[in-house]
């Protein structure tokens, strides 16, 4: 469980590794919200995500709601299978903007 | 005749059977006491479950109490001609013996058989099951915080019994009777020293205990009796239980402390 | 014994004996739950399978026998130990046994409060999305006492799963539920297999839900394991007491006559 925030252009890249789970969220959810208190744009990779328990995903859920009130973009990049089945167990894969490469995500902004 | 002793020695066992998880339960209350996190909140609701909502019955039967105390004490005193012992009489009973014994009782019928009650329900609910399966510890979460409660609230009501049976004792007295009211309030300022103050005290902290846990057992170990697998009636048959044996248990050791103080 | 190195057991029961006074309840029961898939432990009532599922979930102690959750051996675990393992475990009991002081929502969220240093919204969040997958979310307020029976099953199962556990126990699911509502929540059941990766089992005697579930069958009677097996080989099965289980034989007809005379008069045979 690592998580780096790289600023890139326009955006910020919150790069997340190994397993999200109620150790870590805490920490996840902290990192998120600043980002977006800071206003910048927040895209996060979770390619490297091999497993994410449900803290995890709530982490996402408030932190995709808050971005969406300060109308900031907020985006998923590379959501791993298993990840991926946990959202669409709970409906959430239609709610988070999902992307498969970042240069998508930014010309969106 | 053997069938008898056969009856007695099933009697025996079970008791001292019960005895022993009482005081075990004793024990795994104070063990997991010292071990956080602790339950501020949870103790909280449970000194006003078994303390606030008892608050007027304390009152009520405190006033009636000191009255009838009153009345009692001054047609004695009016045969030997000593009617300024009135206060006197009517302070040091309460304090020393009536507060604390009549506290208790009230709070085991109102408070004592609910949580017999509760804790029975949600023992054949697997209620307690579920705790346990979630790694919360039934103890520390059920009882522990009833135990404490009752050891803060008993002696908390049994001052205010106090209070208002003295109250009810100087009004029958004094309003009522004539009683020179200087020689009331002397005579009960003279004759309660703090050895009385502090026997009252410790005997309902020992009754706040003795009751909760008492009562805590009875529910909490319900699947270890007959009345487990009874349902419904078992519940209504350990409250009971629960009722009747903490009241021997507040009568027993208010003779013991009393005998072990004085 | 197909399963040798690919899929790994999360629970390895061996020779559990189990007296209950001077009756055995379980006989020697041996029995190994493969990860990640849904065993259904059914047999008959009185067979001893709740007997078996208390002695899994460490409520009850075994008279003899050895039970491995997860790596961790039950008899002799110390308490912490048994703790870590228990958080790793959710369990929906028969009758849902939520604490009737608590409505839905607080009955869910007490193992995070009393395990976790979540944030309350975290909380608020995880709850949700709970309360959603078992399709009670419009119910979160309301108290336990307000619950129809189907309502209170998948209330209990949020619970079980809140703290997304690697083992989900389930005591007979379709218990006093109508057809539909329990056809529900078998789906439920296997979504949560497919999607959550847990390891589920699933104690019951239904055996419309055994057979739509299970990826292994262990059928028990009398205190032992009679067979496990997938839910074809079960049903091909020559054993006599798992065919009567399955189809229900009807009581028989013929009966000696003076015997039953005897048993109707209350005269021991």
């Amino acid at each position: 469980m690592e998580c780096s925030i790289k600023p890139e252009a326009g955006y910020d890249l919150l790069q997340l590794s190994g397993e999200v789970d109620m150790h870590f969220s805490p920490e996840l959810r902290e990192t998120i919200l600043d980002k977006i208190k800071d206003g910048s744009p927040l895209l996060i990779d979770m390619g490297n995500v091999s497993y994410i328990d449900s803290s995890g995903i709530a982490s996402l859920v408030e932190g995709y709601q808050t971005a969406k009130t300060a109308n900031l973009p907020f985006g998923l990049l590379n959501i791993s299978g298993a990840a991926m089945q946990v959202l669409t167990l709970t409906r959430l894969d239609k709610i988070f903007s999902l992307y498969t490469n970042a240069e998508q995500f930014r010309q969106e902004l | 005749m053997l069938k008898m002793l056969e009856n007695i020695g099933a009697y025996t066992l079970t008791g001292l059977e019960q005895t022993g998880r009482t005081l075990n339960l004793l024990l795994l209350v104070l063990w997991e006491l010292v071990q956080p996190p602790y339950r501020f909140y949870t103790i909280v609701r449970q000194i006003y479950f078994i303390g606030g909502r008892s608050l007027s019955l304390i009152v009520i039967s405190g006033i009636t109490i000191g009255m009838v105390l009153g009345l009692q004490f001054y047609s004695i005193l009016e045969r030997f001609g000593s009617v300024n012992l009135l206060g006197a009489g009517v302070a040091l009973s309460v304090i020393r013996e009536l507060g604390p014994v009549m506290t208790a009782l009230m709070v085991v019928g109102r408070a004592g058989s609910a949580i017999t009650a509760e804790l029975g329900i949600m023992r054949i609910t697997e209620q307690v099951d579920a705790l346990e399966c979630m790694a919360i510890s039934p103890n520390k979460y059920l009882v522990a915080p009833k135990v404490i409660a009752g050891m803060i609230s008993v002696p908390l009501l049994t001052a205010v019994f106090d209070f208002v049976a003295l109250f009810g004792g100087y009004f029958v007295g004094v309003v009522m009777f004539g009683v020179a009211e200087g020689s009331y309030m002397n005579g009960m300022i003279d004759a309660v020293e703090w050895e009385d103050v502090r026997l009252g005290l410790i005997k309902s902290i020992i009754f706040g205990v003795l009751i909760t846990l008492i009562c805590c057992a009875k529910g909490f170990y319900m699947h270890l009796t007959k009345a487990g697998s009874q349902g419904a009636e078992g519940v209504s048959f350990i409250t009971t239980d629960a009722v009747v044996l903490s009241s021997i248990a507040v009568l027993f050791s208010d003779f013991l402390i009393g005998a072990i103080f004085s | 014994m197909t399963d040798t190195s690919a899929v790994e057991n999360a629970i390895t029961i061996r020779d559990l004996v189990v007296d209950y006074g001077t009756r055995r309840i379980l006989d020697g029961v041996n029995l190994t739950i493969p990860s990640g898939q849904i065993m259904v432990i059914m047999g008959g009532s009185g067979a001893g399978k709740s007997t078996l599922l208390r002695c899994i979930l460490g409520l009850k102690k075994p008279t003899s026998g050895s039970i491995n959750i997860l790596g961790t051996e039950v008899n002799g675990a110390s308490t912490r130990q048994m703790q870590a393992l228990r958080k790793q475990m959710g369990v929906a009991f028969q009758g849902g046994a939520l604490f009737s002081s608590m409505s839905v929502a607080e009955n869910i969220q007490l193992p995070l409060r009393e395990h976790t240093r979540l944030d309350d919204s975290t909380i608020e969040i995880m709850t949700r999305i709970k309360l959603d997958m078992v399709n009670m979310l419009p119910h979160e307020h309301l108290m336990p006492a307000e619950l129809s029976g189907g309502m209170t099953k998948r209330t209990a199962l949020a619970r079980a799963i809140i703290m997304d556990p690697k083992l989900l126990f389930f005591d007979e699911p379709s218990s006093g539920l109508d057809p539909s509502t329990s056809a529900e929540l078998d789906d439920l059941i296997i979504l949560l297999k497919n999607s959550m990766r847990m390891t589920i089992i699933v104690v019951t005697h239904e055996l419309d839900s055994v057979f739509k579930i299970a990826d292994h069958i262990a059928v028990i009677g009398e205190g032992r394991i009679l067979e496990t097996g997938t839910p074809e080989q079960i049903k091909m099965s020559t054993n006599v007491e798992i065919q009567d289980l399955l189809h229900r034989k009807p009581r028989e007809n013929v009966v000696d006559a003076d015997a039953h005379l005897r048993r109707l008069v209350g005269e021991e045979e």
